[in-house]
Formats: structure tokens, sequence, C-alpha cells
């Protein structure tokens, strides 16, 4: 029993350093950017003080009809973007799986756009889509698709989100396809072959062999990809502004503004604190729904 | 073993505790006081810009009349305000002399990060008559920023284009009167409509990107036709009438712009007009700089500039004109406030500032912008100057803390918002005169 103890006493001792670096990383600025969700705290009048007001920017934010469409506009980004790169995402690891001649290449290749930093994504799509000198706009020219570049996209109002979608694509898909290829990777072969003596088809073997079998990658994938989409600011920041008008503004972007624009730390963190309540409540469903079948 | 095991443990966990600190994770707070052995010196920080590298050229000068180390720190443009603000807010100020706009001096005084510079007033007992921007760097009575360049909202146009005989006859033909860079609203549309020739020539450049740039043509309109947007009480003026027709009549103008400036910033504004792709830009007067350098500009030789216009009827009235000013403050606990002062006095002296401001920055004193040689370099300064003159210059933000936030968070989200069609312009006018309100009421103005 003595010997248990000591053991365990001598393992948290190792452990101690690691979760003091935890606190001090993770916890305590966690606790810190909650604490200032309960003050007023405006960085342009340090002379007003910091003054406790409980609830009230948590009432200021939830009572304001701009949060609701923003939060909306949130939703509709993280799903349409995160649902279309699983889909794209799952196609194409299951083509670079076959194997064949190049694939090392093609995934090198695919894997450019996400190896790029969000902000350098947002200036590389912006020089795509400008009317004046970008290529897409010539290439809608000559699609005939002339709707397309007046206004431009960027400053189409009930277009700009999905262009903001597709360029979220283009960047994360490749992160998909490396979870899900990973987990196709480690799939046994036994149940395939077996599916083959029992006459079972192509279509068959993905959707009773494959797809339940991929599911703890599926869930890692959704999982990060949701939390990331969550937070998307970069290309928001650099493409549009949150324009035109707030049709392009989300959640991080709208705490961003708060934050450095109103410098209202109270309130940005509010906004930070509802967007990280989403990412969780996002995270416990997945893994409820998901994770627990699996 | 297990005593070496405990031993090891310690020592690391020693380790950790002593890094921490070391790494700066518990800094912050109080700043030493100077002490009286430190070397002249005074340090600088700035932006990467084209003034700043104007004034830069002046610091070897100044290192050797005064035998005082110049030390400068520069930031991008995009987060320099957020960098500036973090530094100050978290009491790591390590810096004397900080080349700020003037839009940010009032949250910076009013927080006390920045100090008086009135005894620069003692040193230099011309300056207030010379220099028509300190007007504006005073609160209560106590100035805190030295302007070092200053410049006015209007137009750059092509003056090729403008001087053109063959132009200005069916100009003439179609409108009845002279072409010329225009001086009123109504000829300022009229030049926009007649240049209008997409996609080769746009009449008018605008930058239509939700942001502050967007925000100065609303107010170019609204204080060109008399409106202002707070009154003598700080209380919103703007959702009235003559907002809804600054709104408008800003709007009006985007159809002879090209239909990409509903996403341009001032970059985006800027190169258009370089290229030659349009006969204005509605910018302010450093954009005469970059359509002069002959290593980007195909407009080289074939600009100038003009002040923003004002409506027929109220063409004698002296009306608000966008003032855009750098200049430089010193912090509350500079090191040495003396050297600072002298810095600054040394960098605004007429010789000084006629001779950095052909690197890119407009002198805000009247004796360098007539500097003869300064005028042959820069011709079109001569434009400004009868700009400047026939205007009251004026901050695009109320010089209060919240100035700011009231322009870049209620203002510019509100015109943009005008400008997708989405709201009236009473709606959308009210909607930020009441974000307004409620701002400056929570702050106890009222």
């Amino acid at each position: 029993m003595a010997k248990i103890s000591s053991a365990r006493l001598e393992a948290y001792r190792y452990l101690l350093p690691g979760l003091l670096f935890l606190l001090v990383v993770f916890l305590l600025p966690l606790a810190y950017a909650v604490g200032i969700t309960f003050f007023r705290w405006s960085l342009l009048r340090p002379d007003l003080g910091i003054r406790f007001q409980g609830l009230k920017n948590y009432l200021t934010v939830l009572s304001d009809p701009f949060t609701y469409e923003t939060l909306g506009r949130t939703l509709i980004f993280v799903a349409g973007a995160v649902l279309l790169e699983m889909v794209l995402g799952t196609a194409i690891s299951l083509l670079l799986n076959r194997g064949f001649r190049g694939n090392a290449l093609v995934q090198s290749v695919l894997l450019v756009p996400f190896m790029m930093a969000p902000i350098v994504v947002g200036f590389t799509w912006r020089f795509l889509l400008n009317n004046n000198f970008g290529p897409l706009p010539v290439l809608f020219m000559r699609l005939g698709l002339t709707g397309l570049m007046d206004p431009p996209l960027l400053a189409n109002q009930h277009l700009v989100l999905l262009v903001l979608i597709i360029v979220d694509i283009w960047q994360f898909t490749p992160f998909v396809v490396l979870v899900l290829l990973a987990g196709l990777k480690a799939l046994p072969a036994e149940p395939y072959e077996a599916a083959v003596v029992d006459g079972a088809g192509a279509w068959q073997r993905f959707r009773l062999i494959t797809l339940p079998l991929l599911r703890p990658a599926v869930l890692v994938a959704v999982v990060i990809r949701t939390l990331t989409a969550l937070r998307i600011f970069d290309t928001v920041m650099i493409m549009t502004g949150g324009g035109p008008g707030s049709s392009s503004e989300v959640l991080s972007f709208y705490g961003y503004r708060l934050a450095f624009q109103s410098y209202e730390m109270g309130l940005a963190g509010t906004v930070g604190v509802l967007t990280m309540g989403l990412a969780l409540l996002f995270t416990l469903f997945y893994i409820k729904r998901v994770g627990v079948d699996t | 073993m297990k005593g070496s095991r405990t031993r090891r443990f310690v020592l690391s966990v020693l380790a950790l505790a002593l890094l921490l600190p070391a790494s700066g994770v518990f800094a912050g707070g109080a700043q030493e006081p100077p002490t009286p052995e430190l070397p002249q010196q005074v340090r600088l920080v700035s932006e990467r810009g084209t003034h700043t590298e104007a004034w830069k050229t002046r610091m070897e000068g100044f290192e050797a009349e005064t035998e005082i180390d110049l030390e400068i720190t520069q930031f991008p443009y995009a987060n320099y305000f957020d960098t500036l603000m973090m530094n100050f807010t978290g009491g790591q100020v390590d810096f004397d002399v900080p080349y700020i706009s003037l839009l940010w001096y009032p949250a910076m005084a009013k927080a006390g990060y920045i100090q008086s510079l009135n005894d620069l007033l003692d040193m230099d007992p011309g300056l207030k008559e010379d220099m028509p921007g300190l007007a504006s760097a005073a609160l209560d009575g106590e100035v805190y920023i030295i302007p070092y360049m200053n410049e006015l909202g209007g137009m750059v146009y092509r003056t090729d284009l403008f001087n053109d005989p063959a132009e200005k006859a069916a100009f003439k033909t179609k409108y009845g009167y002279e072409l010329a860079p225009p001086k009123t609203l109504e000829q300022y549309r009229d030049a926009a409509e007649f240049f209008h020739r997409p996609p080769d020539l746009y009449g008018v450049t605008l930058m239509g990107k939700r942001s502050i740039f967007l925000a100065t043509h609303f107010m170019n309109r609204l204080w060109a036709r008399g409106g202002s947007l707070l009154d003598e009480d700080m209380k919103p003026a703007f959702a009235n009438e003559i907002g809804a027709a600054a709104l408008e009549g800003m709007a009006d103008m985007f159809q002879f712009a090209n239909p990409a400036a509903l996403n341009y910033d001032f970059q985006d504004a800027n190169t258009e007009f370089k290229q030659g792709k349009s006969a204005m830009a509605e910018l302010w007067t450093t954009a005469m700089f970059h359509a002069s350098d002959p290593a980007s500009s195909q407009v080289v030789g074939k600009v100038s500039f003009v002040g923003f216009p004002k409506p027929e009827a109220d063409l004698n009235e002296k009306r608000p004109r966008l003032f855009i000013s750098w200049g430089f403050a010193v912090t509350a606990n500079a090191q040495n406030k003396q050297a600072a002062l002298d810095w600054i006095h040394y960098v605004i002296e007429p010789d000084n500032l006629a001779a950095a401001a052909p690197l890119g920055t407009i002198p805000p004193r009247l004796s360098a912008m007539n500097d003869p040689a300064l005028l042959e370099k820069l011709p079109w300064l001569a434009a400004f100057q009868e700009a400047l003159g026939t205007c009251i210059p004026t901050p695009i933000v109320p010089l209060i803390p919240e100035g700011m936030t009231i322009v870049n968070q209620f203002i510019a989200p509100t015109v943009s918002e005008f400008l997708t069609g989405n709201t009236t312009a009473e709606a959308a006018l009210s909607d930020a005169a009441e974000k307004t309100y409620n701002l400056l009421e929570e702050n106890g103005y009222y």
C-alpha cells in the first residue's frame, strides 16, 4: 500500500510542472478573460476606471439584435464550410487512398493552401477576385457570368458569405483530407474482403464499412474544423472588413471591433465567452452524437 | 536512488520557478523612474510611412548638433495604435516621443499617457500663427501634440484631362460652363459623369469598403453642407436632412466609379488613380506623392489637388474640410522631457520641414510651405494652401476619446449599410445617432 501511495505521489510530483504550465498559460488567462466580462473597462477612458457591473455586458450583448444576426451568419458560415469540406475531403481522401501514379506529388500540392497563413490566403483571394486585374473576373466574363462582377463578389452582400466559405474550403479541405486519409490507411482489410465475398458493391462497402469505421477520424476532423471555423477572422478582415454593410461580419470579427475599434474590453470579452460557449456546445454535441456510438 | 530522484525533481521545479519571472510572465506594472545618470537620449516610436521616412532624414543633423542620441522603433501602421495603447495600459512605456495621429491624442491625454507641450510654445513664440493645425492640438488650453505633417480631404485630379482643349470644348457643349477643377458639388458630379467612360476611364475613384475611409466620403459631404457630427452640447447632430442629403449624395457618386470601388480601401483607390484609370479620386493631399512617384505611377506630372467642394449656394461660406495631421507627443514619464522638446523644436523648424517635405510630407507651417524651392518641387502645394485658407480644418473624428469609436463603430458601418441598399438614409443615421448618444451618455457627457 505504502509503495502504491509513494509511486502515485511521485507521479504527481512529475506532473506538477506541466500542470503549473497549463495553469499559467491556459487556465489563468481563461479566468481573466471570463472575469473582465463582469466589468466595464474602456481602454479609451481609463479615467472612468474599471467598474464592476455584474451581468450587464451579457445583457447588453444578448439583447442586441445585431448579436443574433452575427450569430446567424457565423452558424451559416460554419455549417456551410465544415459540411462541404467534409464531403470534398472524404471524396479526395478516398481517391488518394486508391493509390495512383503521382499520388505523393498530388498530396504535396494539395497541402499548399493549408500551409499558407490565413492572412496570405486573404490577400491572395482578394487579388484573384479583383475586378481590375484578378484572373477570376476575366474567367467570369469569358463564361458570360458578368453578373458576378457588378457588384464585385466581395461587395455583393448576397454572395460575400459564400465567397468566404469557398475560400475556407480551399484552405482547409487539405486538413480534412490529411485526417481522413490517415484514418483510411488504418482501416483493416478483412471486412472489405468479406464484403466482396458476400457480393457487396462499392457504395455498400463505403456506406456500411468505410463510414462507420472512419467515425473516429471524422469526429476529429469535424470537431477541429468547427472550432477553427468559429474563430475565422483573418480572411474576413483582409477581404471584406465585415462588409458590405454587415453581411460578412461574424462573431470573432464583432469581438475584434468591440476590442480594437471601441476599446470596450468587457463587451469584447463577453462576445469571446459566448463564442467559447458555442464551441463547447458543438464539441459536446459531436462527441455525444458521434463519439458514443463509436 | 529515491533521494537523487527527489533532488532532481526539486531542481526542475526551482528552474521553472526561476524561468517564469525571467521570461516576463509576471511582468507588468509601474515603470522605473528615470535616473539622472541616463545619457542624453530620446526614444522615438512611429509607424512605417512616408512622413516618418521624411523626418527620419533630420535625425542625423539633430544628433550632430545637440549630441542627444535618437533611437527609433517603427511598427506597421495597421496595428500601430493598438501597440501604443497596449503599451500604455500595460505600463510598458519604453519610449519618450511617439509620432501619432491627431485623432489619437485626446484619448492618450485624457488618460494621462502624454504630457502638455506648452513649454514648446515658449521656445517657438511664432508657432501658433505659423501652424494652423495647432488649433486642433489642444485640450483645455494644453497642447498635447505638435503637428509635423498635415493634409486636407479633397480630390486629386488629372490635369491632362481637365486641360485638354477637346475635353474642355465637349464639356462646355454638354454642361454650358468651362471645365475646371470642381469648386462646387454640382461641378464635381458633372465632371465625374463627363469623364465616366468605363472600362477604360472612370469618372471618380471612391473607397467603398466598410472602414473609416468610406466614412470620409460621408463626412466630406456633411461638412460641405454645413452639418456636423456633434453639436455644442456633444449631442449627435447628423441624423437630419443635411445628413441624409450627404449620404444620398455620396451614394449617387458611386455610379461614376468602378463597380469594384465598393470594396476599395485607400490603397486600392490610390492604385486605381495612379494607374490612370480615373479622372479624379476623392482622397487626401498626400495621394499627390503617390501619384507623382515615377516608380509606381502612370500619371506623373499630370495631377493636381483641389479641396473638397461645397454646394453652389454656399460657395462663399467657410466650411469644415477633412483635416488629417500627424505629429509628435511626449509621454508622461519621458526620461528627458527637455531633450524630447529639443528634438521636436528642431524637426519642425521651417528649414527642416521644407527640406524633408519632398520625401513625402506636407509641412504644417505656413512659412515652410511658402519656401520657394519647395513650391518649385511640389507645385501642387499652392493648391493645397488655397484649400487650407478657404476652410476650417476639421479632424474626421471629434477630438474626444470616444471620437474614433463614433466614426469607426457607428458611422462607417451605417454608411456601408446604406450603400448596400438595406436601409434608408434616415433609418441608418438615426441608428448611428442613437448609439453615439448612448455611448456619450454612459461616459458622462450629459
